[in-house]
C-alpha cells in the first residue's frame, strides 16, 4: 500500500477499498496537524481540525476528479477548515461566550503540548495570529511548509505575483510587531 | 528583475530558495538599490526573530491515535444516519396521516406574503456583505452588555440579558456550530428567524449603515 502515488489511494478508494483512505490519513496527518497547529497555535483545537479534514476528506473522495493533486487538495481543505475554526473562535470572543466553551488554559497543557513558551516565542505567535487571513495563509505554507508558489497558487487559487506580495508583506508585518513589542519594554 | 520583483524575493533570498540566477540578480541589486536594503534589514530582522518560533512537537505516540479517533466517527456517522433512516421509515406513515387530517380539519392562515417578499429582498440586502461585518455589527451592540456565567440558564438567560436581541446571538450560534462559516452563509443565518426577528435584524443592519 507504502508505495502506491496518492492518486492510486484515491481511485483505489472510489473502487471500494477503504485502506486506502486509511493511508491517506497515515501519510499526511503529520502535514495536516502542523498546518492547523501553525494556525491555531492550540493542540486541541490543531487536534479537532485534523479530524475534522480527514472527516471531509473521507466525505469528498469519491467525488476527487485528480484536477489539481491529492496533497493540494488535502491543503486547500485544510486551510478552509483552519480558518473556520479561526472565525469561529474569532465569533465566539465577540459574543464573549468562551465560558460556556470551557478552553484549557495555557496553566492546564496536559504533557502531549508541552510547549516552551519562551517570551520570544509567544511575541511571533502573537505577531503571526495578527495577520490578515490570507498574508497568514500564505507566510505558514511558504516559511514553515516551504511550499513551492505554484502549490500554494493551487491551493489558495490566487497568482504567484499576489503571493509573493503577501509574503513579504506578512513577513514585515511580523518584524514590526516585534520591534514595537521590544520598543515598548 | 526590477525593483518590485526584488523587493518581494528577498525573503526566498533570505531562506535560500532562490535559484543562482535570481540569486545573482537580488545580491546585484542590493549593492545599488537603498530601498531594498532597507526592506532588507527589516527582513532579517524578522526572520532572526522567527528562529524563536522552531516547532515542538506533540508526542508520537499522538499520531497513532488519529486514525482510530476518524474511524470511530465515521462509524458513528454512519450509525446516526442509519438510525435516523429508521426512524424516519417508521413514523412516515403516522406523520403523513396526521398532517392530512390536519389539512382537512383545519385551515393553516397563511404569511406566505412576507416570506416570499420581505425574506428575499433582506437576503438579496445583506448577501453581499461579510461575516466580518454582521459580526462587528453584533459585536458593537454587545459590547456593554455583561456576560452570563451560567451556561445551565443560557438559552433563557441570554434572551433575557439582551432584550430580546438575543436571536442574532442564536442565528451566529447556529453557524459556529455549523460546517458553513466561511463567507458566512447569511441564507442560513436568517433561515428559522420569525417575521419580527428578521425586521429586527433588518432594522439593526440598516441602522449601522450596512444595508
Amino acid at each position: 500500500m507504502s508505495v502506491s502515488s496518492d492518486l492510486e489511494l484515491v481511485e483505489l478508494f472510489q473502487k471500494g477499498n477503504e485502506d486506502s483512505f486509511n493511508e491517506l490519513v497515515r501519510r499526511y496527518q503529520e502535514k495536516v496537524y502542523w498546518i492547523a497547529h501553525r494556525f491555531v497555535n492550540d493542540h486541541d483545537q490543531a487536534d479537532d481540525i485534523v479530524q475534522e479534514v480527514f472527516l471531509k476528506v473521507y466525505g469528498a473522495l469519491n467525488d476527487f476528479r485528480g484536477k489539481s493533486s491529492v496533497y493540494t487538495w488535502l491543503y486547500r481543505i485544510t486551510v478552509n477548515v483552519s480558518l473556520n475554526t479561526i472565525r469561529k473562535q474569532r465569533i465566539k470572543d465577540f459574543l464573549r461566550i468562551d465560558e460556556f466553551f470551557d478552553y484549557p488554559s495555557e496553566e492546564s497543557e496536559q504533557p502531549d503540548k508541552q510547549y516552551e513558551r519562551s517570551e520570544q516565542k509567544q511575541l511571533i505567535e502573537e505577531a503571526i495570529e495578527r495577520l490578515p487571513e490570507k498574508q497568514k495563509a500564505v507566510f505558514i505554507l511558504r516559511y514553515y511548509e516551504e511550499l513551492p508558489y505554484e502549490d500554494i497558487s493551487k491551493i489558495l487559487k490566487t497568482s504567484v505575483g499576489g503571493l509573493k506580495a503577501n509574503y513579504f508583506h506578512a513577513v514585515k508585518k511580523i518584524g514590526e510587531f516585534v520591534n514595537r513589542a521590544h520598543r515598548a519594554h | 528583475m526590477h525593483t518590485e520583483h526584488i523587493k518581494y524575493s528577498l525573503m526566498d533570498y533570505i531562506t535560500g530558495h532562490l535559484n543562482e540566477y535570481d540569486l545573482d540578480q537580488v545580491r546585484l541589486h542590493l549593492r545599488h538599490c537603498s530601498e531594498c536594503q532597507n526592506h532588507y534589514n527589516e527582513l532579517i530582522a524578522a526572520y532572526d526573530a522567527l528562529q524563536h518560533s522552531q516547532k515542538v512537537s506533540p508526542s508520537s505516540a499522538y499520531y497513532s491515535t488519529i486514525l482510530p479517533r476518524v474511524q470511530e466517527r465515521l462509524m458513528g456517522h454512519r450509525d446516526s444516519v442509519w438510525s435516523d433512516r429508521k426512524i424516519t421509515s417508521r413514523l412516515i406513515l403516522p406523520l403523513a396521516v396526521s398532517a392530512l387530517l390536519l389539512i382537512l380539519l383545519i385551515r393553516i392562515p397563511s404569511d406566505s406574503s412576507y416570506n416570499n417578499e420581505q425574506t428575499d429582498a433582506l437576503f438579496q440586502a445583506v448577501k453581499d456583505y461579510s461575516a466580518d461585518d454582521v459580526v462587528q455589527a453584533v459585536s458593537n451592540e454587545y459590547a456593554g452588555s455583561s456576560v452570563l456565567s451560567n451556561s445551565e440558564v443560557f438559552s433563557e438567560g441570554v434572551a433575557e440579558n439582551l432584550q430580546g436581541d438575543h436571536f442574532i446571538r442564536e442565528a451566529l450560534l447556529k453557524q459556529i456550530e455549523s460546517e458553513e462559516i466561511v463567507d458566512m452563509d447569511i441564507d442560513g443565518v436568517l433561515s428559522g428567524l420569525n417575521r419580527e426577528q428578521a425586521d429586527q435584524l433588518l432594522s439593526k443592519l440598516s441602522e449601522r449603515e450596512m444595508l
